[in-house]
């Protein structure tokens, strides 16, 4: 425990070195931009962001994204309180009471709520994420292959079953996601798939490349089609922050805990993040809250749930990154790869390789969460003016970050070619209604399933059912077909009862 | 019926391309070894998922034509939203959208024979256009000042090595680049 006092006060005097302030100060502002802006979601911000961290040490490139992850979860808040515009999807739970608050007069002090949930959310997000940390890297020194597997394949089911408006469409394309990331040369038998006779398809596909595709040009093309025209914004006269009083606080006490611990867990599970904590949190106050009867008339407690959960998955999907690798949501995933260009493997080992760097890190954690509630006090008016700003123009910058941070990784102009074919496919995807987060995430953690998947029936003399008998794993996959079943024995009651009623 | 079909049309192209990549993986040259499950197993046992998906939900669509089973956000979205939705998204415009692919295309395309910024200016000119923006002034100062700054950025800071082009376009970048001071 004093130990991790000890590296954490390690990690903050790293952070006072002015180019890791100055990162983490960029980091914030862009991260509040982004999400105010309705074209530009959190995921794409960091995308976008990564390519200006190649020639950056590594501390201040990670300690740059997560300043932009953390305060992604912020502004796009004020945005749905003050004009209905969620900023971020996780953003829309905030319509529901933020906006209502909002028109009955009392804007400030829904925003000042806003940023009360944020600040609690993060700090408290921010301490499990130091304390679980390293006891999580301790255990996951004792899992192999197996372990692995069925943690990853928990991921993939949650984002499946959690996310989207349909559980086949998921289905369809996590496995698309899957498949392409198997184009390339297999890693154990070294043999050529789904090359077609390309040669650029011989290193593979770049979840990178899918990624700034599907997520950044998809949405631009997206925009494009709709003439760039976001909805009118709403006048508003006065933009001001009024904190809630420590007596109003402490009567909504059990929805900041509970939004919390939610949001650290979501976070924790590989695949779901922020927008999936945000409506479960609101979910679960409808169920369970002491005013669930009100949620919905502009009360503190639906602005709390789900502004808490969403900050604290931040800290949450941190620990699966640091300690095993594996990335819980898309903007640690570009953290993932940002760690890996530099040359450092995040897993069970990074405690002791690399202790600076993840403490400074984690410092930069509470750093970015009391600064973007400063700037939040202190600034959301000046910062929700870029609303004014034309989108089109800022889609055109967006599109140019995205070719040249495709460019960037491997001076190759088919990456770039890769990324616009992504980008329609992105286009595509959202058109016909299947979700881009399961692609993405089949594309980064594909591999990772696959490698642990076939060392495991290695190991076992391709005993499957190893996976179910290891008392770790076994937990887990069970866990994990539970997730994904759940919606279908929901549709199948949900079937019967219609046809109980059609023959009353 | 018509509807029906519609609706299982993305489901069964998806199907056959599944089926169609089937066959290639089982195809997949490697050197076998005795009680290894190769490198062909993994994109099968995809393949064979997302076909076993695509032949429920066809058969979903046909037997019953109503919605499928929905994942939790949005089985929390219908139960949650008392009233304040988000405002629906203004119309497509298809022919615009087809555009700006194209523009996006030819832009990638020209890349290389006429260098960063010389194929950049008039594709951010043409974007910004498109998208409905008209304020020439503005245009000029997105597209030229815009790409310079980029360019000066990703060469001088970043040291990413940009397209410089060809021939007469060549020379117009590396004009640009001794005047900015990059090497």
């Amino acid at each position: 425990m004093v130990e991790i006092f000890q590296n954490l006060g390690h990690g903050f005097v790293q952070l006072l070195e002015p180019v890791n302030l100055l990162s983490l100060g960029v980091g914030l502002v862009l991260g509040l931009l982004v999400a105010v802006l309705p074209g530009l979601t959190l995921v794409m911000g960091v995308v976008l962001a990564l390519p200006f961290t190649y020639s950056m040490a590594i501390t201040p490139s990670i300690i740059l994204l997560t300043a932009m992850y953390v305060s992604g979860t912020y502004a796009g808040a004020w945005t749905s309180i003050l004009f209905r515009v969620p900023g971020e999807p996780m953003d829309v739970p905030l319509l529901w009471d933020g906006y209502t608050m909002a028109r009955r007069g009392r804007a400030a002090k829904a925003l000042g709520w806003t940023l009360a949930a944020a600040l609690f959310g993060g700090l408290c997000t921010a301490t499990a994420m130091v304390m679980l940390a390293q006891p999580v890297a301790k255990i996951a020194l004792t899992f192999s292959t197996a372990e692995y597997f069925a943690l990853i394949f928990f991921g993939l089911t949650s984002v499946v079953s959690l996310g989207g408006a349909s559980l086949a469409n998921g289905l369809i394309s996590l496995f698309a996601g899957l498949m392409l990331a198997t184009v390339g040369v297999d890693d154990t038998y070294g043999s050529y798939r789904f090359t077609f006779g390309v040669p650029i398809l011989r290193d593979g596909i770049d979840y990178l490349v899918v990624m700034v595709g599907a997520f950044g040009l998809g949405e631009v093309f997206m925009r494009m089609g709709q003439g760039f025209k976001s909805a009118p914004l709403e006048s508003v006269d006065k933009v001001s922050t009024q904190l809630p009083t420590l007596r109003e606080a402490w009567a909504v006490r059990s929805t900041f805990v509970r939004g919390t611990l939610l949001g650290i867990v979501v976070g924790i599970v590989p695949g779901a993040g922020a927008t999936v904590a945000s409506f479960l949190s609101y979910g679960v106050e409808s169920q369970y809250g002491r005013r669930r009867h009100e949620l919905g008339n502009g009360i503190p407690d639906g602005i709390v749930a789900p502004q808490t959960a969403a900050t604290a998955s931040v800290g949450g999907a941190m620990i699966p990154l640091i300690t095993m690798g594996i990335p819980g949501s898309g903007a640690t995933a570009i953290i993932l790869g940002a760690f890996m260009l530099h040359g450092l493997q995040p897993g069970a080992q990074v405690f002791e390789t690399s202790s600076h760097i993840v403490y400074a890190v984690f410092a930069s954690v509470f750093a970015a969460v009391i600064g973007m509630c400063v700037i939040g006090y202190l600034a959301t008016r000046t910062l929700v003016r870029v609303l004014e700003f034309p989108e089109v123009i800022i889609s055109a910058y967006v599109v140019m970050c995205c070719i040249l941070g495709a460019f960037a990784a491997r001076n190759s102009i088919t990456d770039v070619w890769l990324i616009v074919v992504f980008g329609v496919v992105g286009y595509l995807c959202d058109r016909f209604r299947f979700p881009i987060a399961p692609l993405v995430l089949g594309v980064i953690l594909g591999p990772i399933a696959e490698t642990n998947f076939m060392t495991t029936m290695i190991s076992y003399d391709n005993d499957w059912t190893v996976l179910f008998t290891r008392p770790i794993s076994g937990v887990i996959m069970f866990l994990a077909i539970a997730t994904l079943v759940y919606p279908f024995v929901r549709w199948l009651r949900r079937l019967r009862r219609a046809a109980r009623g059609a023959l009353i | 019926m018509s509807t029906r079909l519609a609706r299982a049309l993305p489901y069964a192209l998806v199907g056959l391309a599944s089926a169609y990549l089937y066959y290639v993986a089982a195809h997949i040259e490697y050197e076998h070894r005795a009680g290894t499950l190769g490198p062909d197993f993994w994109p099968k046992l995809v393949l064979a998922l997302a076909i076993a998906v695509c032949l429920f939900e066809i058969a979903r669509v046909a037997l019953s034509g109503g919605r499928g089973a929905v994942g939790e956000i949005a089985q929390l979205a219908e139960r949650a939203a008392p009233g304040e939705e988000a405002p629906a998204p203004p119309p497509e415009s298809l022919p615009r959208l087809a555009a700006g692919i194209a523009l996006t295309a030819l832009y990638v395309w020209l890349l290389g024979p006429l260098g960063f910024f010389c194929a950049t200016v008039p594709y951010l000119a043409a974007f910004v256009v498109l998208g409905g923006y008209r304020r020439r002034g503005v245009v000029a100062a997105v597209s030229g000042l815009g790409t310079l700054l980029m360019m000066f950025f990703f060469m001088k800071v970043v040291y990413v090595s940009l397209p410089l082009g060809e021939g007469a376009f060549r020379e117009v970048t590396l004009f640009l680049m001794r005047t900015m001071g990059i090497r």
